[in-house]
């Protein structure tokens, strides 16, 4: 079962975030700062994906989750979610390695929907990268003498 | 010298002449013409050729008239003095007129075999008249001396009274320099303090034409979004036409000037090719001479300085404007322009504030009822999986409801994404782009490939790079596509081309001469938008559709505004819209 780290300042959207996530099957846990989230971070053993939202404490708190979140473990695949935020940071958090943004308010998407499609392709793309690390770890172990 | 005791009357006059005539100049220089001054020129010229009556007459500028402004010896009365010109204004004759006409002395020591002598006082046997010259070199008025003697006067009288003639000159032509440097003291004055537009202009054009001898002064500026010269100030008759006289570029000689960015001073304005004469200071016909000179701000003419001065009905008095005149307009047109360039800023800063609070509150509760939005959907979608997944007999009404509220949050969400648009639409970052490809992407994109309105593309492939934000160019190029195809349900066609602005045209269209420029334009065959809205479609909520806020074009012009190019709708009514964007190529 994969983890998701679900990091949002607004209690009604982490509510309808874990809600939604979690009727997929995922095991979620909630975060409702860049703060929480570094906790949460340090407190497992680290998370699959992990959605936050971009504008909390600051207008790019979702940055310093990114930030935190590939400290902890390189793999783990960051989607961020903005609200009529600065696009901008948006960018920005892509080219420092996020999996992809989204935008809460597209007029006509269910974008819940969309959500769980892009988890889902966030899932599949850390499980390939773990794999493949696997793969390596144990031919390096083969080549080398114990 | 043939008279009795003229030698030693010579050497009486000659010995007090030189401090006479110095006292004079020292006079003249420190009061200017004062009555005084003026009263003891004549009397210095009677006294020093030996006259028995004299008169000073000078030139009207109001009137173009010459009226005797002070005399000496006997036989005047107010009556006389009304009098002595009229007779030679009403034939155009008389010695004082053939001064003036010639500005040359003038002797006679006989008037009754002189050709252009008129008579008044029966006594007088001989007459000298001097010009008393003006800052332009034409006469300004005339210094008349007569005696009862015949042959009275000889050359060395001539030149004395040419020398006391010329004290009245320096006292009258400093006294229109300082006129004009009080004048355009008190304009400069004004326009450091005054940040009300409208005061400022009024302001100005009583000055101009009070002080400055203008008689008729208006102010024309452009509005940049009819492209059409508009009064927003003047005097005389033309006040009335405030606000509502206009001018298209070009036309007349106002529109010329606008359009060339180059000054025009005319006698008889009536003769030349360009003249209109539709808006005047004063019946048309009358007026004498014009003076135009553009007013320039930020190397753009945003308007034009006019005056006039009737015509002169006077034979040696024209009433033409100089160049010192043209000087002095377009000294009195660029500190109107900086002024006005001034409360411009003045007003931007204001605005540019209250934007910027109004922008944080806006992103602030935009964001804000963006996650509420997201929740609301978020709840919707859970109810709608609960209803699909429960028992399913009798939830199809359920599943209604919950479509209907779907549909209100995504025109909820529409709104905001208008209104977010709106507020980030001044906020640009710039970088080479594509604008051929960005049309194309945003026709790709918007124009529906099956749709009843038929599209055209005419893209000069020659286009350079232009620096720009073009994200938010896309944004409005498919503001203005969309908007082609909501007015045209029926079917239509949408022509979209872009283009490199010609530098011959950049004049007409009001652009800095040395910069390049694209133009990109969507025309379409929709119902076009009537003259009178089209002041109005680019201010905030002005909306003929349904859809959205209305805010749609408003975004569009900031973003062109934000990118110090302009906008303009130029179709004509019944031949659809016509939208026209032009850029400069190298950004703000």
């Amino acid at each position: 079962m994969a983890r998701l780290l679900v990091v949002d300042d607004e209690d009604e959207v982490r509510e309808v975030l874990v809600r939604r996530l979690s009727r997929e099957g995922y095991a979620v846990t909630a975060a409702e700062s860049a703060a929480a989230a570094r906790q949460a971070l340090a407190a497992s053993d680290g998370f699959d994906v992990v959605v936050t939202d971009m504008s909390m404490e600051q207008a790019d708190s979702g940055l310093d989750v990114l930030r935190d979140a590939m400290a902890h473990d390189v793999f783990t695949e960051v989607i961020v979610l903005t609200a009529y935020g600065n696009v901008q940071n948006a960018v920005e958090s892509m080219r420092r390695g996020a999996f992809d943004y989204l935008e809460k308010n597209l007029p006509g998407v269910d974008v819940l929907e969309l959500l769980i499609i892009k988890v889902g392709q966030a899932v599949e793309r850390r499980r390939a990268a773990v794999n493949t690390l696997r793969r390596l770890d144990t031919r390096v172990s083969r080549m080398t003498p114990p | 010298m043939d008279r009795p005791g003229a030698e030693h009357a010579d050497h009486g006059r000659r010995s007090g002449f030189v401090e006479t005539l110095h006292e004079l100049f020292r006079d003249a220089v420190r009061f200017g013409a004062t009555p005084d001054l003026l009263e003891r020129v004549l009397g210095a010229a009677m006294r020093f050729v030996n006259g028995t009556r004299a008169f000073l007459a000078l030139v009207d500028r109001e009137t173009a008239e010459m009226t005797v402004a002070c005399t000496a010896g006997d036989g005047w009365t107010e009556e006389g003095k009304r009098l002595r010109l009229h007779l030679a204004q009403e034939t155009n004759r008389g010695i004082t007129g053939h001064v003036a006409i010639t500005s040359q002395p003038y002797v006679t020591g006989d008037t009754s075999r002189d050709p252009y002598y008129l008579p008044f006082f029966s006594d007088a046997i001989s007459e000298i008249a001097v010009p008393v010259l003006g800052m332009t070199g034409h006469a300004a008025g005339v210094i008349n001396v007569e005696s009862n003697v015949p042959n009275a006067f000889d050359s060395q009288d001539c030149a004395r009274l040419v020398a006391i003639a010329q004290a009245a000159s320096v006292a009258l032509g400093l006294d229109g320099f300082r006129a004009r440097e009080t004048a355009l003291i008190e304009i400069g004055t004004s326009l450091n303090t005054t940040l009300e537009t409208g005061a400022l202009m009024r302001k100005v054009v009583d000055e101009a034409a009070e002080a400055l001898k203008y008689e008729g002064c208006s102010v024309f500026l452009l509005d940049p979004n009819t492209n059409r010269l508009v009064l927003r100030a003047s005097h005389r008759a033309l006040a009335e036409g405030v606000g509502v006289a206009s001018y298209a570029l070009g036309e007349g000689i106002t529109g010329w000037v606008a359009m060339h960015g180059a000054p025009q001073r005319l006698d008889h304005p009536q003769q030349d090719p360009r003249w209109v004469g539709r808006h005047t200071e004063m019946p048309a016909d009358q007026i004498g001479a014009l003076l135009v000179v553009p007013i320039i701000s930020r190397d753009r003419v945003i308007g034009v300085l006019r005056v006039v001065r009737s015509r002169s009905h006077s034979p040696w008095f024209s009433n033409r404007f100089t160049e010192a005149d043209e000087r002095v307009l377009t000294t009195i047109a660029s500190q109107l322009g900086s002024a006005l360039e001034n409360a411009a800023s003045f007003q931007r800063l204001v605005r540019a504030e209250r934007m910027a609070a109004w922008g944080e509150l806006s992103a602030k509760s935009a964001h804000m009822i963006g996650n509420r939005t997201f929740a609301l959907k978020g709840d919707l979608n859970e109810l709608r999986h609960l209803l699909e997944t429960g028992s399913r007999e009798g939830c199809a009404e359920e599943l209604e409801l919950v479509a209907s509220m779907e549909r209100g949050i995504a025109r909820l969400e529409e709104i905001l994404r208008e209104f977010r648009d709106f507020v980030m639409a001044t906020q640009i970052t710039l970088a080479d782009a594509d604008i051929n490809q960005a049309i194309r992407e945003v026709v790709a994109e918007f124009c529906p490939r099956r749709s009843a309105v038929a599209l055209e593309m005419d893209l000069a492939e020659d286009l350079p790079p232009v620096r720009c934000d073009v994200a938010k160019l896309k944004r409005a190029f498919a503001e203005l596509v969309e908007n082609a195809i909501s007015f045209q349900p029926q079917g239509g066609g949408l022509r979209v081309a872009s283009r490199r602005v010609p530098p011959e045209e950049r004049l007409g269209a009001r652009l800095a001469p040395g910069r390049a420029y694209i133009e990109v334009q969507f025309a379409d065959s929709g119902p076009g938008v009537p003259e009178e809205l089209k002041s109005r479609i680019f201010q905030p909520f002005f909306t003929s559709r349904t859809k959205g806020m209305g805010l749609g074009l408003s975004i569009v012009k900031g973003i062109v505004d934000a990118h110090h190019g302009l906008l303009r709708e130029v179709g004509g009514v019944g031949e659809g819209a016509r939208f026209v964007i032009i850029l400069p190529v190298r950004g703000r």
